[in-house]
């Protein structure tokens, strides 16, 4: 009888969790005014073993591959979001872009070195952190209806930025895998192919599925659902072929974008579809931390939270007049794109199921994540509501 | 307070307002933009004179005093030139019509300025429901009765205005059948309609203004919502029924327009204005705003159905004169077309939403149109 009764609890656990996640995320909004998606991410965190909860450690669990769709959602519809003439109205925002990305590429690099961190680690959490997590950013925005140039510059910068950190990421595992194995081949497949094969399948994806949607008709009745079961098809053919569905998500919804079959307002986030999705994304990611670990490496943690924090909100701070906007809204451009975490531990997964282990070594990413998981939302929320760009309460 | 005097202008001098919409260039919803379109505004220098409204994904331009079309034109394409390019700086597009096709008035937000929180706080979800878009086109008048008189005889041919400028089929996601369906957002307001019929200025202040003041509804002409309006401080009456048309050159020739028709009723060769042609004046007007230039108007004074298509055309041909002495002859050309090939924009727009595939293209139509100004 309790073995019955174990393996029914085993067998609800994930179920379970997401409810008790999403009462979480409900009760933390209303009581706390927390973004909901911290929410989630704190109780992931304390339902997982690792934490002496209930959550098993994911990892290689059918449910990874739901995280993946709940993530490739994500980046498509930001890719969707992405008006890629701007760059070329404004230049000033690709110099943001860049300057951002690899100024904290840098200075993470000088802090984990700094910290003994062996170079390839090293580099590869320099990489992570130049990224700014989609996840969070989308959905902080998404609940509070935000619109305004902070809003529009996250969007944007975090898009460019994930995109810069999985090439530099592959780029730094090619090149470790040069320096241990010494294969060109392998090297070159690890990194520049997936990349360009990642981008490459989004595109088709991104030609594909407009033109099939336009060739059906019934455009706004059609179009969610078409490119949520396309994005499911390209996650698990991406995983399938070990490429990248972080960068293919994305450059399918950069393309559908420009092929201009549109994404009506009311299928924002994917409606509820992508809404019990990131509750599990949310806890996903959060039920990977160890606790004991994150707490082991707080004082590098700490040290490139800050540091990345510093870099990025200079860079749109300086650049900030030049492109159009006020110092303030710059500054306040920066500190909003705090998130990482979704998008880090994703990688991370992915780059592990590519059979590569150099992560053992990464200690401080842990508590970054961890961090990052509750207070990146936090930063969001509180940028945009300063910049007064999010709805306050008298308009909800 | 009372009401302040009345500034003489030049006669006929002519300045244009024209309330425009920011666009989100990703789901061609509006964007709530106007705060950072101003700011980057009065950050680069720019000349124009552009002003906050009481949404945020609206904008106001205001042109400068002209007496001449060409000149009022010229300005008004530079002026769009300068929205647009700071327009693509911050990845906001820019479009006319009187209405956004499907965006909700719940989900838009007050600009920050007390007088819009005050009108919010008044009106309630009728302030929200503003976020519509029209043209005001002043005319300055040399004298406050002489504001009156061109005030009241310009009511026969107000109709005209609504159905050359009709631009806002859609409304909330559905096609509502009216060329305007703007003026029914404009109408809920309790102090909209039709000014008091009243010709001698001193006669306005005491008799009406000065009651109304007394009444605690009203502090300024501000607060009037009229058709046609004087406007005390510039010394002009303002013509508010039009809706922003998808091109400033449409805009331009609509202000052309009006600058011709105040100079022929200056000959005072019309009949002049009575209360009682004011029976007909609300049906008129529906009519415009239903069927826009297939509209059916009722002769005030003789009372027979005219099409407003032909007393439009005829009206046209009457302004000829004037239009050369103004040297306005273009303006009333392009109107001309819009008559006999192009329609209004409202029928632009139809046509759009059965091409281009739905309201979305619709307004990337109107994006482009009002971008690009091909003279229609």
């Amino acid at each position: 009888m309790p073995d019955t009764l174990l393996r029914l609890l085993h067998d609800i656990s994930w179920p379970a969790a997401l409810a008790l996640a999403w009462l979480a995320g409900e009760a933390g909004q209303r009581w706390l005014r927390l973004p909901r998606v911290s929410g989630y991410g704190i109780a992931g965190f304390l339902m997982a073993a690792s934490q002496g909860g209930f959550l098993a450690d994911p990892e290689g669990a059918p449910v990874t591959l739901l995280a993946d769709f709940a993530f490739a959602l994500i980046l498509f519809e930001l890719g969707y979001r992405i008006n890629l003439r701007w760059l070329r109205a404004n230049p000033w925002l690709g110099a943001t872009s860049i300057l951002e990305a690899f100024g904290t590429f840098g200075a993470v690099l000088a802090v984990a070195l700094a910290f003994d961190v062996p170079p390839v680690p090293a580099l590869l959490l320099a990489a992570l952190t130049m990224s700014t997590s989609p996840a969070a950013v989308l959905r902080v925005a998404n609940d509070l209806r935000s619109a305004g140039q902070v809003t529009e510059r996250i969007m944007h910068l975090s898009a460019f930025n994930c995109v810069l950190s999985v090439a530099t990421f592959k780029a730094v595992l090619g090149y470790s895998i040069l320096t241990n194995s010494g294969s060109v081949f392998h090297a070159i497949w690890s990194s520049l192919v997936v990349v360009l094969a990642s981008a490459g399948i989004g595109t088709l994806f991104g030609v594909a599925v407009p033109g099939l949607l336009r060739g059906i008709g019934g455009l706004a009745r059609n179009a969610t659902i078409a490119f949520a079961l396309a994005a499911l098809l390209l996650t698990t053919l991406t995983h399938a072929l070990k490429f990248s569905p972080l960068l293919a998500a994305l450059a399918f919804g950069l393309v559908a974008r420009h092929r201009r079959v549109i994404l009506s307002q009311a299928q924002r986030n994917f409606g509820a579809l992508g809404d019990l999705l990131t509750v599990l994304l949310f806890v996903f990611v959060a039920a990977t931390i160890d606790g004991r670990q994150a707490l082991a490496g707080a004082t590098l943690g700490l040290s490139i939270v800050g540091v990345r924090l510093a870099v990025k909100t200079a860079v749109t701070t300086l650049l900030s007049r030049a492109s159009g906007i006020s110092w303030r809204k710059g500054a306040l451009t920066g500190v909003a794109m705090m998130p990482l975490s979704v998008f880090a531990i994703l990688l991370m997964e992915q780059t592990r199921r590519s059979d590569f282990g150099a992560f053992e070594e990464m200690a401080g990413i842990a508590a970054v994540v961890l961090l990052l998981e509750v207070a990146g939302p936090l930063f969001t929320q509180w940028a945009l509501a300063r910049a007064g760009e999010s709805v306050g309460k008298e308009e909800r | 307070m009372p009401l302040e005097p009345f500034k003489h202008s030049a006669a006929l001098t002519m300045g244009v307002e024209l309330e425009l919409q920011l666009i989100d260039p990703t789901d061609f919803n509006l964007s709530a933009s106007a705060t950072d379109m101003l700011h980057l505004l009065e950050r680069s220098g720019f000349q124009g004179d552009v002003k906050p409204e009481v949404t945020e994904s609206m904008i106001e331009l205001a042109t400068t005093v002209h007496t001449r079309y060409d000149a009022l034109l010229a300005e008004l394409k530079n002026i769009r030139d300068g929205l647009v390019a700071a327009g693509d700086r911050l990845n906001v597009s820019l479009c006319g019509g009187g209405t956004h096709p499907f965006q909700h008035w719940s989900e838009q937000r007050i600009f920050a300025k007390p007088r819009f929180k005050e009108v919010a706080a008044l009106y309630g979800y009728l302030a929200k429901q503003f976020t519509v878009f029209g043209q005001h086109i002043h005319i300055g008048c040399t004298s406050a009765d002489q504001g009156l008189f061109l005030l009241h005889g310009l009511n026969r041919y107000l109709p005209h205005f609504i159905a050359l400028s009709g631009s806002s089929p859609f409304s909330q996601g559905v096609d509502t059948l009216f060329d305007s369906s703007r003026l029914n957002s404009v109408f809920a307001f309790p102090l909209s309609g039709r000014a008091p019929f009243m010709l001698d200025w001193a006669d306005f202040e005491r008799d009406y203004f000065a009651k109304m003041e007394a009444t605690g509804i009203v502090k300024s002409m501000k607060d009037f919502y009229w058709d046609i309006r004087p406007k005390p401080e510039y010394g002009t009456i303002e013509l508010r029924v039009c809706d922003t048309p998808l091109t400033v050159t449409r805009a331009a020739a609509l202000a052309g327009y009006l600058q011709a028709l105040c100079h022929m009723l200056l000959e005072r060769r019309d009949p002049p204005p009575t209360e009682d042609d004011y029976l007909v004046y609300n049906y008129n007007r529906f009519q415009a705003c239903r069927f826009g230039l297939d509209g059916i108007l009722v002769h005030p004074a003789t009372h027979e159905n005219i099409p407003l298509r032909e007393d439009i055309l005829a009206t046209l041909r009457r302004l000829e004169p004037h239009a050369e002495a103004l040297d306005s002859r273009a303006a009333l050309d392009i109107l001309w077309r819009e008559m006999v090939f192009d329609g209004n924009h409202a029928s632009f727009l139809r046509h759009q939403y059965a091409s281009a595939g739905g309201l979305q293209g619709m307004v990337a139509a109107a994006v482009s149109l009002f971008r690009e100004d091909a003279a229609t």
